[in-house]
């Protein structure tokens, strides 16, 4: 598995032997220009060319966070709708070199408990669920709601079957 | 609303669609998504959701019919379409609904490890996407060892090996299961019970299906 790590550990670790200092870290090598990156988030492959390299955590531009993920910088918090991180200047999630402000997308993560998986040789960036927005599923019994091709390539969102009865069926042809 | 679990996306769905010559909504899911965000690890697998949006029934191994797989072998039930029929006419009154305590108790709920497959399990699928089979297939093994019981990585990860996705790889899983159900069991009234020496492949200690 060279090369392949669980991101949210790899935080984790970073966070327990490197502290404070991470952030002076990618303060010096913040300079080099890092590759564009892929990020995979719910169904959706985005190319982001701007990132610090980093080669524990991915750091992206508040425009880039929200076009990834819909999290938004507010303030000093990040939110999605009513779930929100405090994002206070130079904090772990939120920093600024020469004028510009990046956000620890990883460290955003691993507040929110989300899940994330990375091939770092190949600059590939895979986001879970975000568990707050599952409760409604878990404790509520509400239908996740979701977004999919149907055959003609149309997007089919299940909440607009609202007012019908839904019998959802997964299947597969293997 | 059928949903194909398929990496291959619409060309491996696409077939199976026009033989059932569909007119419901079908959709394809080439991250298997849906299985993601309702905690499901096998297909077939149905839940029912209310004019609210409200779960009535999920995660249970859900054939339309019985199906006989050659001699005494068989999965499924005469009695799913039946219920449906009956929810759908009576609604609530339904006795096949579930209050929200059952729907509750009967989610699957997933450990740390189990949360992560599903991000590695899109990797794999990034990358299947573009050709990189073998790099598909380091994460999918990975997607594999974190959620040992999804039924839908192994057999997705198989069908692109010479083994296929229901060869000696899934037998010797299945019968590794001991006394856990290879599809989580109906809770439905036997209206039409199978001949007496029937053997459910779903369940425990069955002979595997003959191949």
């Amino acid at each position: 598995m060279i090369g392949v790590i669980d991101a949210l550990r790899g935080v984790s670790r970073t966070a327990v032997t490197a502290g404070v200092t991470a952030a002076a870290v990618i303060a010096s090598s913040a300079a080099a220009a890092a590759a564009p990156v892929m990020v995979l988030y719910n169904d959706r492959v985005v190319e982001v060319s701007r990132t610090l390299a980093d080669p524990d955590d991915l750091w992206v531009i508040p425009d880039d966070l929200t076009r990834i993920s819909g999290f938004a910088l507010k303030g000093n918090r990040i939110c999605l709708d009513r779930v929100c991180v405090p994002a206070p200047p130079n904090g772990d999630v939120r920093i600024v070199r020469s004028g510009q402000t990046w956000i620890s997308m990883t460290e955003l993560a691993r507040q929110l408990k989300q899940a994330v998986a990375v091939d770092a040789e190949r600059g590939v960036w895979s986001f879970g669920d975000v568990p707050a927005t599952r409760a409604s599923f878990l404790e509520a019994a509400l239908a996740p709601d979701f977004t999919l091709p149907n055959r003609q390539g149309q997007p089919v969102r299940l909440s607009d079957f609202r007012g019908k009865k839904v019998l959802l069926v997964t299947w597969a042809s293997w | 609303m059928s949903v194909a679990q398929d990496t291959g996306g619409l060309p491996a769905a696409e077939p199976w669609y026009e033989r059932a010559k569909a007119t419901y909504t079908t959709l394809v899911d080439a991250t298997h998504r849906v299985s993601s965000l309702y905690n499901l690890v096998n297909v077939p697998s149905a839940v029912w959701i209310d004019e609210q949006g409200r779960i009535l029934r999920i995660n249970e191994g859900t054939y339309s019919r019985r199906i006989f797989l050659g001699g005494k072998f068989y999965i499924g039930t005469e009695d799913y379409t039946p219920a449906v029929r009956d929810w759908v006419a009576k609604g609530p009154a339904s006795p096949f609904v579930w209050t929200p305590q059952q729907v509750a108790a009967k989610v699957r709920r997933r450990t740390s490890d189990e949360a992560l497959a599903e991000p590695t399990f899109k990797l794999g699928v990034y990358f299947f996407q573009r050709q990189d089979q073998d790099r598909a297939r380091l994460h999918w093994k990975r997607a594999e060892e974190l959620s040992p019981d999804s039924w839908n990585y192994h057999r997705q990860d198989w069908t692109f090996t010479d083994d296929g996705s229901s060869g000696r790889n899934w037998t010797e899983k299945r019968d590794a299961l001991g006394d856990t159900p290879y599809y989580e069991p109906l809770d439905l009234p036997s209206v039409n019970p199978p001949p007496p020496d029937a053997v459910d492949v779903g369940r425990p200690g069955s002979t595997p299906v003959p191949r």
